[in-house]
């Protein structure tokens, strides 16, 4: 009893923040309110998640945004270790690096995205420019729906990486030295001792990146709504995007609410997904 | 394990063969600063020689430069006949038992054993015969599956000794292997140690600033202090014989007596070999006492400085207490060099 | 010492009287508070400290917005949606008038200012302030699409589509130009005003059809949005226009033109002092048109204003009303027109000889701002509108055909307003590739 007193604020809390939340979304869901209702809600039952199901555009941006987050978690997975690595390692002017290694991250994300639409300006971007001056014809990257996808992923990224490398760095600042100078008496080599000791051994900071990170990138908004706004032909846009239309822009809140907790379960979907993946293998391992 | 003659142990040594180490001049600074300072040593085929010292003295340090993972910035090692000093430390051959133990903690026991045989490209039917061999030896059989969190300090000692012995070195390098256990489980694992380290084929070399330990375990002890070896003998020749004041301090407890003369010698006289006596010898006055059991530990004021003696348990004392004791135990060294006369 | 004690005394005796003056005097002022876009605040900032300076019963606080358009509605609505809204006058893009009557956010301004209140304006700035009958909007400044031209390339500018392409290609082969015509293709508003201009020109009309009865697609089943559409794409397939016009705001296009890349570009008014600022390739090169049209069909031009409405919830009308008549008036307007390069909205204004001696495109634009055309007037506009957008950036970006997606785009219109009109949520729509 006095157990259940003592975790009384904390329950309150998460109450107040994640549970009414979500309630009130899903109430919502089951109304009709729209400009057209003059933001009056009528109850329509199950009408706006017949509407979702039928959506075309919510399965595209659906897909769209777990093709985004699981491309770019993964290239970030995979380039901030390197970095972590080299981070790790001592060398002279590694403090100055490890500094400057994280002011993307530090970057308010639409400044940055407003510098990448820069970048991939067709013809007068930077790269565009070099691509010229190399003879080569220029590429339209934001306006391709085949290569915008592919920019949103490169902008995200080099804007998250620092933040995986940092946090894998304190991963790496956890593993014992000697560990790896057993390891390179008993004859393995550095490249050999990344399988065999650093990413086993860097598995609960892998874990804890994927969740952050896929759980961000599954909602990404800000970066998509300023470097492409979605397009070209909605090819780029993400379920936030498509929430936030049809919330601020077509004053739709019952399909927006309804959108939201289409991704929600579609998120709690994919995170039941991961936590099952990791036990699986910490039972094996 | 506690019989020597058991066919595993057997087993075990013939993993090793016959080598010898030599090291010549060894140095090693880090910003300028000496930390070895030109060691030189040998170590016969199967014999086991404690690296004896203060913390700080750079005795891990001769073992991490033997192994490859730290510079050696000069002087030579040689290991069986051949210079080793700018070899990588995977092709050296060697073992080393961490103070840590290093064990791979996401990985079991036999995995943590057998994954240096993998490494090294050993057969699978024979990996596991090794290490079924090994597990045996060290009484780990039961203990496989568990991963190093699940171990008591004392299995994971003899895991990690158990993944050397797999390396099958030419020199088997032991960083204070027993610093984290408990000192009676010291004390009952010495002579097993011995069994296995000693009478090899390899030559093993034991780092330890424990004298007992070194003394307990190893053929010859070599005392380092401040990078540069003091003496390198038997434990008999280091407590008979020190070759300077320093080794007279450091080998042997209760500290040995040094008793400035006005020649510009010391005068030293351990503890154990002073006697009472009714007459002349030196009038003492009893400032402490502490009770060994068997033998007391007198600590004491004289004209020519504190005296420490261990007497029997049963000596009378008395106000006129005089102390003597027989040349042929004193030792003398120089005050200013601190070398034996 | 004493002296000082009298002083102090004294002091204290004026700063009393003063202050009882100043209660006394001061009927404690209605402080109208009004949201506006960054660039409108800064334009104007000066007129309300005039205004403030005259007025001791109305303050104006202005509330400087984003820059961005839809930054500033995202303001305005989070604002707005939270119930009492902190603002009193709202500086609105005429494209959110419905939208915000819809959602009960706006008071009429009919009785406050009668029934002619609009009679002042050009009739193309008149449109769109009206939902139903009633006014929500008073226009401050005008804005309307318009075709830049390069005079020192062609004698006059092109009157149809057909000749617009045949001068670009030519221009193109002697390589003269990199591209014939630069516009908005990013998929966002400009690229359905773009297209709201190119249907009237190929004699259709984006928006409710006369006909009550069977689907029309909101105007855009029929051949006249199909051919617009495919124009469009056209001159991204046939390299007119660049692939990147497919990502392209104001912004690029304007950049493209001015760089002397392009030998026509779609833009509002704002665009020609930037082409004639230093360091513009074609500065002195440009003229301006309007929007080519098939023989016989109208020259459109997309109308684009920002007026000022008067929101539901302010508590003292008249005084926001005031402050309303004074932001649209004359002289406000006059100085957004000679300071900043605004376009007017009132006749006497287009018609004030000393002003068009300063600014000689009044005249041309005063006859764009005739040819206007407004997009929709429906509450449901923004989502309209971004149908609209979908299908035109596929095709754009060289998938589907021209007249399919059209027709798709219309009845998902159609499906939009029918549910809309039962005052429910929209129908579970098709599915779009």
């Amino acid at each position: 009893m006095s157990g259940l007193l003592l975790m009384a604020p904390a329950l309150l809390l998460l109450l107040a923040v994640f549970v009414w939340p979500l309630l009130d979304y899903a109430w919502l869901s089951l109304q009709a309110q729209s400009v057209f209702t003059g933001l009056e809600q009528v109850p329509v039952g199950t009408l706006n998640w017949q509407r979702l199901l039928a959506d075309g555009r919510f399965w595209q941006d659906a897909w769209q945004t777990l093709r985004f987050a699981v491309v770019s978690v993964a290239l970030e997975l995979v380039a901030g270790l390197a970095i972590a690595l080299l981070l790790h390692q001592r060398w002279r002017g590694r403090g100055v690096a490890r500094s400057l290694a994280l002011l993307p991250w530090a970057l308010p994300t639409t400044v940055m995205a407003l510098g990448w639409r820069w970048i991939f300006n067709d013809p007068y971007g930077p790269i565009n420019g070099l691509l010229q001056l190399l003879g080569l014809a220029t590429v339209p990257f934001l306006a391709a729906p085949e290569l915008a996808w592919l920019a949103t992923v490169v902008a995200d990224v080099w804007k998250t990486t620092p933040f995986v490398a940092l946090l894998l760095l304190a991963g790496l600042q956890m593993i014992p030295h000697d560990l790896y100078e057993a390891f390179a008496l008993e004859g393995g080599t550095p490249w050999q001792g990344l399988w065999r000791i650093t990413v086993p051994l860097l598995r609960p900071y892998i874990f804890i990146v994927l969740l952050f990170r896929l759980a961000q990138a599954l909602g990404v908004f800000d970066l998509i709504a300023v470097l492409t706004g979605g397009g070209p032909a909605s090819s780029t846009e993400s379920l936030a995007v498509y929430a936030y239309l049809n919330a601020m822009r077509f004053l739709d809140f019952g399909y927006s609410a309804t959108v939201m907790l289409g991704m929600f379960l579609l998120l709690l979907a994919g995170a039941a997904a991961l936590l099952l993946w990791r036990r699986h293998t910490e039972v094996r391992a | 394990m506690t019989n020597t003659s058991d066919p595993a142990t057997a087993t075990a040594k013939e993993h090793t063969t016959a080598t010898s180490l030599r090291l010549e001049g060894l140095c090693r600074r880090i910003g300028g600063r000496p930390i070895l300072d030109g060691i030189t040593l040998e170590v016969a085929a199967g014999e086991c020689l404690a690296l004896l010292g203060p913390s700080g003295c750079g005795k891990s340090t001769v073992l991490r430069v033997i192994a490859g993972l730290d510079p050696c910035d000069g002087g030579r090692i040689v290991l069986d006949g051949r210079d080793i000093t700018e070899q990588k430390p995977a092709r050296r051959r060697v073992a080393m038992v961490f103070q840590s133990y290093a064990l791979y903690p996401h990985l079991s026991v036999e995995r943590n054993l057998s994954l240096g045989m993998e490494l090294r490209g050993v057969a699978p039917e024979q990996r596991e015969r090794e290490l079924a061999a090994v597990l045996e030896l060290l009484q780990l059989s039961a203990l496989r599956r568990r991963r190093p969190a699940e171990l008591s300090g004392g299995q994971r000692q003899r895991v990690a000794l158990a993944r050397a012995l797999l390396r099958k070195p030419q020199l088997m390098l032991l960083d204070e292997p027993m610093s984290n256990l408990d000192a009676q489980l010291r004390e009952e694992l010495r002579p097993q140690l011995r069994a296995i380290l000693c009478g090899g084929r390899a030559p093993a070399i034991y780092v330890t600033h424990d004298q007992q330990e070194a003394m307990g375990i190893a053929d010859r002890i070599a005392v380092l202090e401040d990078g540069r070896l003091q003496q390198c003998g038997t434990p008999q020749e280091l407590y008979h014989h020190p070759a300077n004041l320093f080794v007279a301090g450091f080998i042997g407890r209760p500290q040995i007596n040094l008793l400035p003369r006005a020649d510009g010698t010391v005068v030293g006289i351990r503890p154990e070999h002073l006697k009472a006596v009714s007459s002349g010898g030196l009038p003492v006055r009893v400032l402490n006492r502490e009770w060994h059991g068997a033998s007391q530990l007198l600590l004491l004021e004289s004209e020519q400085g504190p005296l420490r003696w261990t007497c029997d348990g049963n000596q009378a004392l008395g106000d006129g207490l005089r102390l003597d004791w027989e040349r042929r135990h004193e030792h003398r060294f120089q005050q200013a060099s601190g070398e034996r006369c | 010492m004493r002296g000082r004690l009298a002083a102090i005394g004294l002091g204290l005796t004026l700063a009393l009287a003063i202050g009882l003056l100043s209660w006394a005097w001061a009927r404690p002022a209605a402080v109208v508070r009004v949201l506006m876009p960054a660039p409108f605040a800064d334009a104007t900032a000066d007129l309300v400290a005039a205004f403030n300076g005259r007025h001791r019963d109305v303050r104006i606080a202005v509330t400087r917005g984003p820059f961005e358009t839809d930054a500033v509605s995202d303001l305005a609505i989070s604002s707005l949606l939270l119930g009492d809204s902190p603002y009193d006058l709202l500086l609105m893009d005429v494209t959110w008038t419905a939208k915000y009557a819809a959602a009960g956010w706006l008071q009429p301004l009919d009785p406050w200012l009668g029934a002619e209140a609009l009679e002042p304006l050009v009739s193309g700035a008149r449109a769109g302030n009206r939902i139903d009958g009633r006014l929500y909007r008073l226009p401050l400044v005008a804005d309307m699409g318009l075709l830049y031209w390069r005079t020192d390339l062609m004698e006059a500018p092109p009157r149809t589509p057909d000749e617009l392409v045949a001068i670009s290609r030519r221009l193109q082969e002697q390589g003269r130009v990199r591209w014939g015509y630069v516009w908005q293709g990013r998929q966002y508003e400009g690229l359905s005003c773009v297209f709201l201009e190119l249907i009237a020109g190929f004699g259709g009309h984006w928006g409710p059809t006369a006909q009550a009865s069977g689907e029309q697609g909101f105007g855009l089943a029929g051949p006249a949005a199909a051919r617009a559409a495919g124009w469009l794409q056209q001159l991204v397939r046939e390299g007119i226009s660049p692939q990147a016009v497919a990502n392209f705001a104001e912004p690029e296009a304007l950049q493209s033109f001015e760089a002397g890349e392009a030998a026509f570009l779609r833009n509002w008014p704002y665009a020609w002092q930037e082409l004639q600022r230093e360091g513009s390739a074609v500065a002195g090169k440009v003229g301006i048109a309007t929007m080519v049209a098939e023989p016989g069909e109208p020259h459109a031009a997309t109308q684009g204003s920002w007026g000022f409405s008067l929101l539901t919830g302010t508590p003292h009308p008249e005084a926001a009303v005031q402050v309303l008549q004074a932001l649209t008036g004359d002289a406000s307007q006059r100085q957004l027109v000679t300071r900043y390069g605004y376009t007017p909205t009132l006749t006497a204004l287009f018609d004030d000889p000393e002003l068009v001696a300063e600014r000689p495109l009044l005249p041309q634009l005063r006859q764009a701002l005739e040819q206007a055309v407004l997009r929709p007037l429906n509450p449901g506009y923004a989502q309209l509108s971004d149908i609209l957008q979908r299908q035109l950036s596929a095709l754009i970006t060289g998938r589907g055909d021209p007249a399919l997606a059209m027709a798709r785009a219309g009845r998902e219109s159609d499906l939009l307003l029918r549910a809309s009109g039962q005052g429910l949520a929209p129908r579970p729509q098709e599915v779009s590739p």
